[in-house]
């Protein structure tokens, strides 16, 4: 009886494995590879510069985006509370027509004290898959993805519920697993070459 | 005061009153209805079709691309008018109806439906339209005349790409006007 069936149920097997690997949703890159950019004032950045930092918070950034200017008071209310507790910020323009020149500018104008590097060919934007401004990845020394999205659930502060970014901070620095691993949020599409 | 100078009168206060009168109810046809709407009044839109297919638009007057395709949106409502139905879902903030929305959709004649999304958390709106959709903007939901999705298009997007979207959602012919 089973040796009858048995290449019945191996050829079913088979078919469920092949369909569940097609039909596999699309996920997030779970480990990203090093990388080097350089910041406004021309120095270099390495991820692997960060290695030992709880974790490092990668914040793709413009602008001229209404949404993510709408988040460079929080973003920067982040980096000052969240810094001194060992966690590396970086910002990440990778707009195509936003220059080195207006994001030293726009940066020294919103008074963002964090690194914010340019991604020319939007080449790391493309490896992180991010897709809008603003969109937040906080990875460990691995470099593994720890949570990725946005960093509250609204562009208007005083209608903020949920402190997405920030709660995952916090459940990384207590050493617990994020809880909320993935969000999502509108925001200003990245223009990529 | 004579005859004359009474009809003069007469015919001064009729005169004068009529175009007063006529630009109020002109500036009122021309100007867009834009209601608030909830992720659950979205879904019963959604569900509710009339049997013609749907195409729901989401954008925001701060979006560029979204701002740069919305012409061939109005092209397209018009040319198929009747035929299938168009909604704007706006992503800016119901307070900016007045302020932002209704006079970017009045220079851009924008005749279908707009309204603006009212969510506290904007995973329930981007998940009800797509769940694989990151809520980049501007975002394109076509749905067939049973309310099932067909095609989803992210990041700004041609007639032609509009046009080919909803045909296949439909039993349409492209019209004179839309060369696919």
């Amino acid at each position: 009886m089973i040796k009858k069936y048995l290449p019945i149920f191996s050829l079913l097997l088979v078919s469920i494995f092949v369909i569940g690997a097609c039909f596999k949703p699309t996920q997030m890159p779970i480990v990203i590879d090093n990388f080097t950019l350089q910041d406004y004032n021309g120095n270099n950045h390495s991820l692997s510069d960060y290695k030992d930092s709880v974790a490092t918070v990668i914040l793709f950034i413009a602008t001229e985006c209404p949404v993510s200017n709408a988040y460079n008071e929080r973003m920067e209310n982040i980096f000052i509370e969240y810094g001194p507790k060992g966690f590396a910020f970086l910002g990440i323009n990778s707009n195509k027509a936003e220059f080195v020149d207006r994001i030293k500018e726009h940066a020294e104008d919103n008074s963002l004290t964090f690194p914010i590097l340019k991604d020319e060919k939007n080449v790391i934007a493309d490896m992180f898959e991010a897709s809008v401004t603003p969109e937040a990845y906080v990875l460990n020394s691995e470099f593994e993805i720890l949570y990725h999205g946005r960093i509250d659930n609204s562009r208007n502060e005083s209608e903020v519920a949920s402190k997405d970014l920030e709660n995952a901070l916090d459940e990384i620095y207590s050493g617990n697993e994020v809880t909320k691993k993935v969000t999502k949020a509108f925001g200003c599409t990245i223009k990529r070459i | 005061m004579n005859k004359i100078n009474l009809i003069f009168l007469i015919a001064g206060l009729v005169y004068g009153i009529k175009p007063v009168y006529s630009c109020t109810n002109v500036q009122k046809n021309d100007s867009p209805e834009v209601k608030v709407i909830t992720v659950s009044e979205l879904k019963n839109l959604i569900n509710d079709r009339n049997g013609k297919p749907l195409l729901i638009n989401v954008w925001a007057t701060w979006c560029a691309p979204c701002r740069e395709e919305f012409p061939d949106l109005v092209k397209l409502a018009s040319e198929y008018y009747g035929q299938f139905d168009v909604v704007g879902i706006s992503v800016d903030f119901p307070e900016e109806i007045d302020s932002k929305i209704i006079p970017f959709l009045k220079k851009q004649n924008a005749s279908f439906s707009n309204y603006v999304i009212k969510v506290i958390e904007p995973e329930d709106f981007i998940n009800l339209l797509n769940e694989n959709w990151s809520g980049a903007i501007p975002g394109t939901f076509i749905y067939d005349e049973n309310g099932e999705q067909i095609k989803h298009l992210i990041g700004k997007q041609s007639y032609e790409e509009f046009e080919n979207a909803v045909l296949k959602a439909s039993s349409l012919s492209p019209t004179l006007g839309g060369e696919i």
